[in-house]
Parts: C-alpha cells; structure tokens; sequence
C-alpha cells in the first residue's frame, strides 16, 4: 500500500522558552516490509536540522532553538510503501527460542528495561496466558497478545507517558503503549526477545470524528527468521496497513519528541496525525 | 564547521574571564564595601548620640529614622520593630539577617561570592573574609553592646581595610582587578550620596537651629561618616558650612571618597572592563559614565544648591546605578539571566 | 634514634623494601643508608613541614561521609616507594598495550560489535554494564581515541608479581597528589633526590595539553581548551583547579557553557568565545541533560549534539565506562589478545564472576574466603572482604549476591605488598597499590611513577582517601645500578 503520513507536534509554554535541544524519530524505517519514499522535517522556528541512526537503528534527527520562542512545532511529512500482504513470507513454526550464544544479541530484549521491569505479576501474566503448556514461538507470542487484548480494557487516560507495565497490569486498562509494554514483558518472561515498535497504522473505515494518532505494537524474533510483528491492541498481525518508525526496549528508546529547554513549562501539547493512503497507490 | 554568524563576536578586550567569576569578584567587592560603610554609619551616629547629650526622644526617632530613610530600609525596619533607638537600629544593621542590608547579611554575601572564586583570590583574602564571617556568627547585639560598639565597628572596618589592603597587595592585575575596583568604587560613590542627602535633606534644622550647635554637631557626624572630617579640617581650616561639606564631598578631586574622585575610577575601570580604548565611547555605559564624570568635573557647588541639592544627588544615585546595571548586562548576564530558569523536560505524549 | 632503630619485621608480605631474609633490596640501600643516620627529630621536623605545606597549600580532597562535608588533607608518607628501570619497562609495556586494547575495544563495542559477534565477551555482559551508553552508537571520535587520560591500579602479589586490579577511564584522579607529593620530596631530601637520579613527573600537565590539543577539530589553530568542574562541591576540586592552572586553560563549571548551533561557547566579560576541547571531570550521567539525566544541573544541554555534529572534543570521551565495569575486567586479558593477538604482559587478579552459573555457585558457597566486589561502585564501598568481615556481613553480602548475580565479581584475596610506613613512632608495613597515568594523544605515554597509595590502618587493604588512606611518592629510576 502507498499511504501518506502527516505528523504534527505543537508545544506552546507559558512564557517562553529557550536553548531548548531535541531528538526526534519520526522517520518511517525502510526494511523488507515497506520503503520510505520521500519524507521531510520542519519546525517553526526554523532549524537547521542534522540527523544520524541510534543504537537500535532508528533515525534520530537533531536540532536546537536557542533563541526565545513561545511555540515549538514539529511538522514530518512522508510517504512510505509497505510490502503487500502477499508478498510477505509467512512466520514459520519454530519450536523454540533461541539459548546460550545465538541469543547473545538478542540479550537486549529480554530482560529489565525502564518501563518493563520483569517482576512476579508480569511473570504470573505470561503463565496465565500460556497455562496450556507451550507450543511454538510464534503461537505462544499471538497467545500473549490475545491474551492481553482480551484481559486489558482500552480506556484512554486512565495511564500516562510515564507508566509502567507493571502499573498498567494492576490498574488492567491502558492504551497501545501500555498493551505493546504488557505483552512485552510476557514474552520476555517467557524467554522470547521482543521488542517495542512505535509507528502508524491505516484504518479501513475511519470515523471523521476519530482521533489519529500514533500507534505501537511489538516484535518478537522468531529462530530462523527475523522479527515478526504483532499488534495486542487490535489482536492481529501487523500487516500491509502498518508503517513502521521506530523500535526499542520500550517507550523510553522510542519517544517521538524528547529533548530539554529552559524557560516557562509547556502550557500545551497538541499532535496531529492523518494517515490516509495515497492517490496512485497499486493493490 | 565555523561558529554560526548569528552569534556576536567578542569584544576585543585584553582581559577576558568568565562572566560568573566576574560576576563574584564584583559582588565580593561591593558587599564588603557595603559592610564598611554601614559599619562607619553606625559608630559615626552612635558616637554621635552619646556625645550630644541635647538630644530628646523626638530627636532621636527623627536621627535614626533618617539613617533609615537614607538606605531606603524604614519599611523594613517598622515591620519587625517597634522603636527606633541605638539598640534596635544597630541590631537591624548589624545582625538583622532579614534586612538584606546589615553587616551580617552583608559580609554573608561577600564571603558566599568569595567561596566561589576561591581559587581565583589570594589564601590570605580567603582566610580574612572568612575570619571576619566567622568572627560576626559568633557575635549578637547583646555581645556588642556589652563589650561595647565601638570595638565591633573598629573591627569591622579593620578587617575591611585589611581585605582591600590584602587584595591591592595580592591580587593578580591581569585577572579581574578591574571588576573588584568598579565595585568598590560604585558602592562608595554611591553611599557618599546618600550620607550627604541624609543630612540635607531629612535632618534639615529649623530656623533658629541653623549654625547652631546640633546642626554643627550633625555636619560633623555627615564628615566622619564619609572618613572626611580631618581631610576637610585640613582644606577648609575652621569652620564647618554645609555648602563647603557638600562641595567636598562631591567635588574634591583629591579626596578618595569623594563622589567626583569615585566616578573618575569607575570611568577608568569601566573603559578597561568594556575594552574600550579610543577616545569617543562605543557602549552606552561608557558614553553615560562619560557624561556623568563631565558633570562632576565641571559643574560648580551654587548650581547644584540652586538646581536642587537632592535632586542632584538623587540623580547621580540613579546613574551610578544605571551604568552598573549595563555593565553587569553586558559583561555579567549570561549568569544572572539564564541559570534562573528551570530545565523542563520537553517530550510528546 | 634513627627510623631505623626498631627492628621492622616485614611479615609474610612482599615487602618493597626488605628481602624475607632481612635483606635490603638494592635498589633502596642509599634510601636505608641516609635514613639510619636522619636522627629521629630531624626527620620529624621535615615530615612537620612536609604536612603544613600541604595544609597551606590547600592540597586537600572532601570526605562526603562527614555531614558537612568535610576538607582532609590526604596524608603523607615521606618514606618512597622506588621501583628500578627494569621493573618500570615491563609496567610501561605492560599498561601501554592494554590501553592501546581498550581504546580498541571501545572503538568496536560502539561500532560493528565484533567481538561480541565473535562470541569472545558475552552481549548481555555488556548490554548489561551500567556505563554502556548506547546514545554512543555509531559516535565517531577524533582519532578513534576514547581514552585519553587512564589510571590503572596496580598491586604486588605474595611474590612480587605486579597485577592489574582495576582500570579508571571515567575521570581517574589523584595525580595533583602525584605532582605535590614530588615536591614535597624534594623538599625533604633534596640530596637524596638528586643522588638516586629520579625521572621526573612534573611533565605531566604538558603532556595533558599536548593530548587535549591533539583531538581539537580541525577548524582553528589555537583551539580553546578548557577543564569541566562539577563545581567547589565535588571532593576532588582541588586537583581540578590544580591542573588547570598548570595547563593555564580555564576552569569552568556547565553554566559557564552553552551549545548554539551546535557549537560550544563560553560565556566571558568579552562576549561569548568558542570552546573546541574540554577536559570534562563530570560523569556521563550528567553531562548532559538533553541526553542523559534531565535532572543534571551541572551539565551543558546540548553539549552531546555539538560533540556529535564533530564541533567540540571531550577528554575522555562517553560512555568508556564499559571497559572499567568491574565485570567486564574479567574479559580484559581476551580483549588483549583479540585486538592485538598478543599475551598480556600484565595479568588479572583472578576473577570470578556471579552471573556465570559456575562461578556463582562456587562464590557463594566460599564467600567467606573471598574478596566480593559490587560491579558499580567506587573506591572500596560495596566490597566485602571476607576473611576480615563478620558473619553478618557475609550474610548480607551472600543475599545480595544471589539477588542480582550480574552486579558481583569475586577475587581471591590478594596478599597486597606492603612499604615501610612511618607509623607514629616507629615503621611499619602497610599494604600499599600504585596508580600509574597513561595518556593517549599522538603517542601513549605512561608518567613514570604515579601514585603509590598506603593503607595507614594497620592491616587494611583499603587505600582510598576516603577511607583512611595515605600515599607516597614513587620514584622511577632513570637506569638501574
């Protein structure tokens, strides 16, 4: 599919701010599942914008505002084309995860991180859901996933940027960040690398009212085969429809804007996100 | 890749340093000046006091509530106490930790903004700023008074004189003399006006006091308090007139507290901070100290007594501050300006 | 009464001084000669000198422990520690290669990764290691040197063998004590001094600047350098304000910095100036609070994306601490041998690690008899050793060890040699290590000598400042009689 992205991030502070640094990671990857085709930054003020590629491979562009502003905005507009489900390979039955030193650079993504921090109840979580014993990795992964769709409630602001996994699975509601940090932490528990995926997904039929906006899933790795993608808020593969920008640990490695300044604290935020697929896109 | 155009090159000056340590030194110097004042304020008007016994209570209110007047404390003053007497304005100015102003708070400051530069001044600098710090937490109102206040305001002023004589023999020319001296000297300049306002302006005597002996009596008080008595005594010999004080005290050019001697320095010490060596001004601050050390070179005592003494002295009180502030904008506010603020932490949702 | 008049019984230690036999080694025998003829109260007089000076002189460090933080001279010892020229090579050679390794290693661990490709260090170890800086990826750094200033603790084994016991690549201190201390020698004993033919080390600050100026980006010809305090409040201040007045660059503190366009800049009483390399002594952790903790206030904002951007150079560079990583030390003779192929001259302390299976069991059950040590801390807090702890402490440490395996390492203790130590009113052996400097700039240079720091509680191995710890100068002969 050829879909058009249209990210927008305006802070507004009280006051003004200033010598304010930031790191963004709004660039779509280009990996076997899609291709960036064209993608461009800008921010009022204007910056000059320099870029480089971060531990996790992501793109990471740099820039600063030094001078006293009373709004910062965030514009990235790109057009990406994702591998059409049929080109796709299909997930092969591997019976197990990888052990000793094939799973060496894997290690990553199998214990502690920030906001998935593997204690009892995210290890109780993961034997629920697979109490029927195990079966192959990419089984166990869509029992995860289901499981958490399942037991979670969808709830917008009952949690934050700063929640846990661990917080997320006591209060048993949440947002995609919240679900993809959940199930994360069951498949690692489980002993199966995952990793956070932040990115977009395009609607079949979108309400006009709907509010867009960013999405995230996960990644688990599969022996023999690579990454493969699953999404535990809609509790299906992520597929065609999905674009791809950044993956990590968790939320921490992936924020889309991060970054400090000086000056008053910020009064608003507001993002803005269309998704729509692209004139000329070939089915 | 270059410096970005958009930042402004530097001045070209033959001594450079950080903001924040100038920032210090002229704030250690301007404190301690300020305690000395204040500290030779006080044991003038004590003194002063004790020896004229002709004073009623009327009197007395009226004296101190001048001294307050004069450095813009009364408000402050009659939020915490009740009375103005010798006790109560000399714990206000000397141990009062509220008023901004006392010694205590004064030698605090400066021994704060010594701390910070510690590897900049001299040991034995360190160690008097930090005896005479040490020497007053361990003092009170009570203390003084019992041992007697002429003591403690000895030593104050002793050890006073012994920073700013240790800083002139210790101190490295080439790193921020320049700063330490501008400080010294606005904060001297600047109370000078203000001992001479006092006098002029609040303790004006009645009709049939003029000439007389409380009027002398505070003339004299006006001289001692600025060091000047015998230094005047020597230039005008025998009697003490109120025009001839205010002349010397703001015009002497040979008298090292005097308003005029004070603002050639700062000028001279200003040029050398803002680097500027040719003979027209190229920052406001210097172009304002120029004007303002022209005014005194030239103007003559009856036309400042028939333009206003106080407005006049009220007005180079005012320059003297403007000029500082630019310089401090200038060459200090890097510091002063930004580390104020908070860092927030700026992210998406 | 000379120092020498009561027996000095040097133990089952390797004395520096003294043969098991009793024998003086030649290379102290003037030393011993001149001190058994220094009558008693003479030699206290110059040891009285030698500490006024130093209180006069401020040669201080700040102890954090006391509640107001306290001001603490570190003491001295007038009695050097001298290793011959021989010994000294193999030291040099020693320390060179393994800096010429880590600097390697750093290079590849921020890069392609190969040797954990190679499967010689484990990932997780690393992934692992609290200074393992992964905003670092793919960073490139002005001559792909990370380390440019390294102090490396050595100590002396039962049989005089030297052993590396740790690294120090963040910000090592102590060679402002170095520095003193040799003029405090020279103070002293100014004939011995010039008889024994000492090599010197007052080069030192020279040879700093040299290394600081040669990673200077290439756009100006006199590049601004300047050093980076955490400020009056850190403990090692002193040494900060030392070095920077010997290298006559200025010392400044984060909020005399600020980064626009990517450049960094200092701000003066003549404007803003340019900055090209700084000698930071403030921890990663803080350097940055755009990047690392936001909550830093000693740091630059900004100053990451300048050093990225190639616009300024820091001396040592980010994230060198996954090669001190207590943990990581075990790997050290493999990385050596990778990058290098070569046999290290210089060998480990034998290392157990908690978080290998083996190794773990084998620490618990024998914690008793071995030195234990938390993968992160510094300068002797989170050590147990065993032998000399209490049963609770053991305890306490055996808990904690088998809760989180990959912050322990264990070690067999190490009889740590010992030095004659004026103690009071007699000498006495006193466990001591040494701190030798290695700088990287065009070339390696290893100062000759370094800090030798002494246990002064009796039986202690601890030698840190902060914990009852003393030093001595150590003097490097230029050749060997």
């Amino acid at each position: 599919m050829l879909i058009s992205l249209f990210h927008k991030t305006t802070f507004a502070y009280a006051g003004k701010a200033h010598d304010s640094f930031n790191e963004v990671r709004l660039r779509p990857v280009d990996d076997a599942n899609q291709v960036c085709r064209s993608f461009e930054l800008r921010t009022d003020p204007a910056t000059a914008m320099r870029d480089y590629v971060d531990f996790y491979g992501n793109t990471v562009h740099y820039f600063d505002v030094v001078a006293p502003h009373g709004t910062l905005m965030i514009e990235a507009v790109s057009e990406v084309e994702t591998t059409p489900n049929t080109a796709r390979p299909p997930v092969p039955v591997v019976a197990q995860s990888e052990s000793g030193m094939e799973g060496e650079l894997r290690a990553e993504f199998l214990v502690d991180s920030h906001y998935v921090p593997l204690d009892v109840s995210v290890w109780r979580e993961a034997q629920d859901a697979l109490q029927d014993g195990r079966a192959d990795v990419w089984s166990d992964v869509r029992r995860v996933c289901r499981h958490v769709f399942t037991s979670f409630a969808y709830r917008p602001r009952s949690t934050g940027v700063a929640t846990l996994a661990t917080d997320a699975i006591k209060l048993r509601t949440g947002v995609c960040q919240d679900f993809a940090h959940v199930a994360l932490g069951m498949c690692r528990s489980s002993g199966i690398p995952a990793r956070y995926v932040s990115g977009y997904f395009i609607q079949a039929r979108r309400h006009p009212d709907d509010e867009e906006a960013s999405h995230a899933w996960i990644e688990a790795y599969i022996p023999g085969f690579g990454w493969a993608a699953y999404d535990p808020t809609h509790d299906r593969v992520a597929d065609e429809r999905y674009i791809k920008v950044a993956s990590g640990r968790d939320y921490g490695d992936i924020r889309p804007v991060s970054g400090t300044y000086r000056g008053g604290k910020t009064r608003s935020l507001r993002v803005e996100v269309r998704v729509r697929e692209a004139a000329g896109a070939v089915r | 890749m270059p410096p970005s155009p958009k930042v402004p090159a530097p001045r070209p000056q033959a001594n450079v340093m950080l903001s924040r340590v100038a920032h210090s030194l002229y704030w250690m110097s301007r404190y301690i000046e300020r305690a000395e004042n204040i500290a030779r304020l006080l044991e003038v008007n004590l003194q002063f006091i004790l020896d004229f016994r002709g004073y009623d209570d009327a009197h007395l209110r009226e004296h101190w509530g001048s001294i307050l007047a004069s450095s813009g404390d009364l408000e402050l003053f009659d939020k915490h106490y009740e009375t103005a007497d010798s006790r109560s304005v000399t714990e206000f100015f000397a141990f009062d930790l509220r008023n901004t102003n006392s010694i205590l708070s004064c030698v605090f400051a400066a021994r704060e903004n010594a701390r910070m530069i510690r590897d900049q001044i001299s040991v034995e600098m360190w160690e008097t700023i930090n005896e005479l710090y040490l020497f007053l937490k361990s003092r009170s109102t009570a203390d003084v008074w019992a041992a007697g206040p002429y003591e403690f305001f000895q030593d104050i002023k002793r050890n006073s004189h012994l920073f700013q004589g240790l800083t002139d023999s210790t101190y490295s020319r080439s790193e921020g003399w320049e700063f330490i001296q501008f400080g010294k000297y606005v904060e001297r300049a600047t109370k000078t006006t203000r001992i001479l306002d006092v006098k002029y302006h609040i303790l004006l005597p009645s009709a049939g006091d003029v000439g007389g002996a409380l009027d002398t009596a505070q003339w004299q008080a006006v001289l001692r308090s600025a060091s000047a008595l015998e230094a005047y005594r020597r230039f005008y010999v025998r009697e003490i007139l109120p025009w001839k004080v205010a002349e010397f005290l703001i015009f002497s050019d040979s008298f090292p507290r005097s308003v005029h001697f004070c603002m050639a320095q700062i000028d001279e010490f200003l040029r050398r901070i803002l680097g500027e060596t040719g003979a027209r001004p190229r920052t406001e601050a210097a172009r304002a100290s120029r004007r303002l050390l022209a005014e005194l070179q030239s103007k003559t005592i009856d036309e400042v007594l028939e333009d206003g003494l106080h407005e006049f002295l009220i007005e180079i009180a005012s320059s003297l501050e403007r000029i500082s502030d630019e310089v401090v904008r200038t060459t200090m506010f890097y510091v002063a300006e930004s580390t104020q603020e908070e860092q927030q932490l700026q992210q998406q949702q | 009464m000379s120092l020498l008049s009561n027996p000095y019984d040097p133990g089952e230690f390797f004395d520096e001084m003294y043969e098991a036999n009793g024998v003086v080694r030649p290379h102290y025998r003037s030393l011993v000669e001149r001190l058994g003829t220094l009558p008693l109260p003479e030699f206290e007089r110059r040891r009285a000198a030698v500490d006024l000076a130093f209180l006069r002189r401020g040669v201080t460090f700040t102890v954090y422990n006391d509640s107001e933080g306290t001001e603490r001279i570190f003491p001295f010892d007038l009695i050097p520690r001298i290793i011959p020229a021989r010994e000294w090579a193999r030291l040099e050679a020693g320390l060179i290669q393994r800096i010429t390794a880590l600097n390697l290693f750093l290079h590849d661990l921020y890069h392609e990764q190969k040797i954990i490709k190679d499967k010689v260090v484990p990932a997780a170890q690393i992934l692992s290691a609290k200074h393992f800086r992964r905003e670092f990826m793919n960073f490139s750094v002005p001559h792909d040197i990370y380390i440019h200033i390294c102090g490396t603790d050595l100590i002396r084994d039962r049989d005089g063998n030297y052993l590396v016991l740790e690294d120090n690549l963040r910000c090592p201190s102590g060679v402002s004590y170095m520095i003193e201390n040799r003029s405090a020698m020279r103070r002293a004993f100014p004939n011995l001094f010039q008889s024994y033919g000492v090599r010197p080390v007052e080069g030192y600050s020279e040879l700093l600047l040299k290394s600081l100026l040669h990673i200077a980006p290439d756009r100006s010809d006199k590049p601004s350098v300047v050093l980076l305090t955490p400020g009056v409040y850190n403990s090692a201040y002193f040494e900060h304000c030392f070095l920077a007045r010997q290298m006559g660059i200025p010392i400044v503190e984060g909020r005399d910095l600020l980064v626009q366009d990517m450049c960094v800049y200092m701000r003066t009483t003549a404007g803003l100036l340019p900055v090209d390399v700084i000698y930071r002594r403030i921890d990663d952790d803080f350097l940055d609070p755009a990047v690392f903790r936001s909550d830093s206030m000693l740091g630059v904002p900004g100053l990451v994306a300048a050093y990225r951007a190639g616009n300024v150079a820091l001396a040592n560079s980010i994230g060198t601490g996954v090669a001190d990583d207590k943990v990581i030390y075990a790997f050290i003779p493999k990385v050596i041998k990778y990058y290098l192929d070569q046999e290290p001259i210089l060998p480990n302390v034998p290392t157990y690690l908690a978080s290998e299976p083996a190794d773990r069991k084998f620490i618990l059950e024998n914690i008793a008899n071995l030195v234990v040590k938390s993968a992160n801390e510094a300068g002797g807090y989170g050590m147990l050793i065993g032998p000399a702890a209490t049963k609770e402490e053991v305890a306490d440490f055996r808990a904690k060890v088998a809760a989180n395996p990959r912050n322990f390492i264990a070690q067999d203790p190490v009889m740590l040699s010992r030095s004659p130590t004026w103690c009071q009113d007699r000498l006495e052996g006193r466990h001591i290590d040494l701190r030798p400097y290695v700088l990287c700039g065009e070339k390696t240079v290893v100062t000759p000598g370094g800090l030798t720091r002494v246990a002064l509680r009796k039986g202690s191995l601890v030698v840190n400042s902060s914990q009852g710890g003393g030093s001595k100068d150590t003097w490097v002969l230029d050749e060997d009689k």
